[in-house]
């Protein structure tokens, strides 16, 4: 968590939710552009949870903290799968929308691992 | 009689099931947590979270049309959420300390940007426009 990752994650995933509302407003389908930046940010995602893993045996965190820590690095990992799976299976403005959803939860969940952090 | 009942899980319910889902996995995660680690500091609170947690979930089941009967499930869940979000939210504005810890209802959801008080009007909302339409009469 120490270094500028998870600011850069917490950027990306908002751009990213950006990104979709624009494909909303056009009416546009999610393509191959589009699971390429959320591809990126799901691989920053991994190398956050190994690098955090590596770092928090140095940290002084408690049993609670770690346990929660861990939880939203894990959630961070999953919600964009699991997001693109639900919304790829129609073809709506509204199937495209939860791809916004996932961008903010995924900045949200990074960001409350990162409050977490002692600094 | 036929009756049709429009999907609850497609198009702009698709995005409401994303968002009831994100509200189910982190009241669920949050109310684990609590119980495990610190039960006995706050335990009305926190029982109060796990029955959120679990109005959240059996929302994202009914909306998902997951079960036997999703519809009635989603009703259910929504109706509750909305009493529940009403309740704690007028007990906590009325008296900040009646809870030791605050739950995902406490002042209406404001520390979850009011969310928790606007999904279960969007839910009836959209439970409302996607009702069955009888198509016609018996005999």
């Amino acid at each position: 968590m120490d270094g500028p990752l998870p600011l850069v994650l917490i950027c990306a995933s908002l751009a990213f939710a950006v990104v979709v509302l624009v494909y909303v407003a056009l009416a546009r389908t999610p393509d191959w552009g589009l699971l390429g930046f959320a591809g990126v940010i799901e691989a920053g995602a991994l190398v956050l949870l190994v690098v955090t893993a590596i770092q928090a045996g140095g940290a002084d965190l408690g049993v609670a903290s770690a346990l929660t820590l861990f939880g939203y690095l894990l959630a961070a990992l999953v919600v964009l799968p699991i997001g693109f799976v639900w919304s790829l299976a129609e073809r709506s403005r509204g199937a495209t929308a939860v791809l916004a959803v996932v961008g903010l939860t995924e900045a949200f969940l990074i960001l409350r691992a990162l409050q977490i952090w002692p600094s | 009689m036929t009756s049709t009942a429009p999907s609850t899980r497609t198009g702009a319910g698709r995005v409401l099931v994303a968002i009831y889902g994100v509200f189910a996995l982190a009241a669920t995660a949050r109310s684990l947590v609590q119980l495990l680690t610190k039960a006995d500091e706050a335990p009305v609170a926190y029982a109060l979270s796990a029955l959120a947690a679990l109005v959240y979930v059996a929302a994202t089941l009914g909306l998902a049309e997951v079960g036997p009967q999703p519809r009635r499930l989603a009703w259910a869940a929504v109706g509750f959420e909305l009493v529940g979000v009403l309740t704690v939210g007028t007990l906590t504005v009325l008296d900040p300390e009646l809870f030791p810890d605050a739950t995902v209802w406490s002042s209406y959801g404001a520390g979850y940007g009011w969310l928790p008080l606007v999904l279960p009007f969007a839910g009836i909302a959209w439970l409302l426009h996607t009702r069955p339409r009888h198509g016609a009469r018996p005999g």
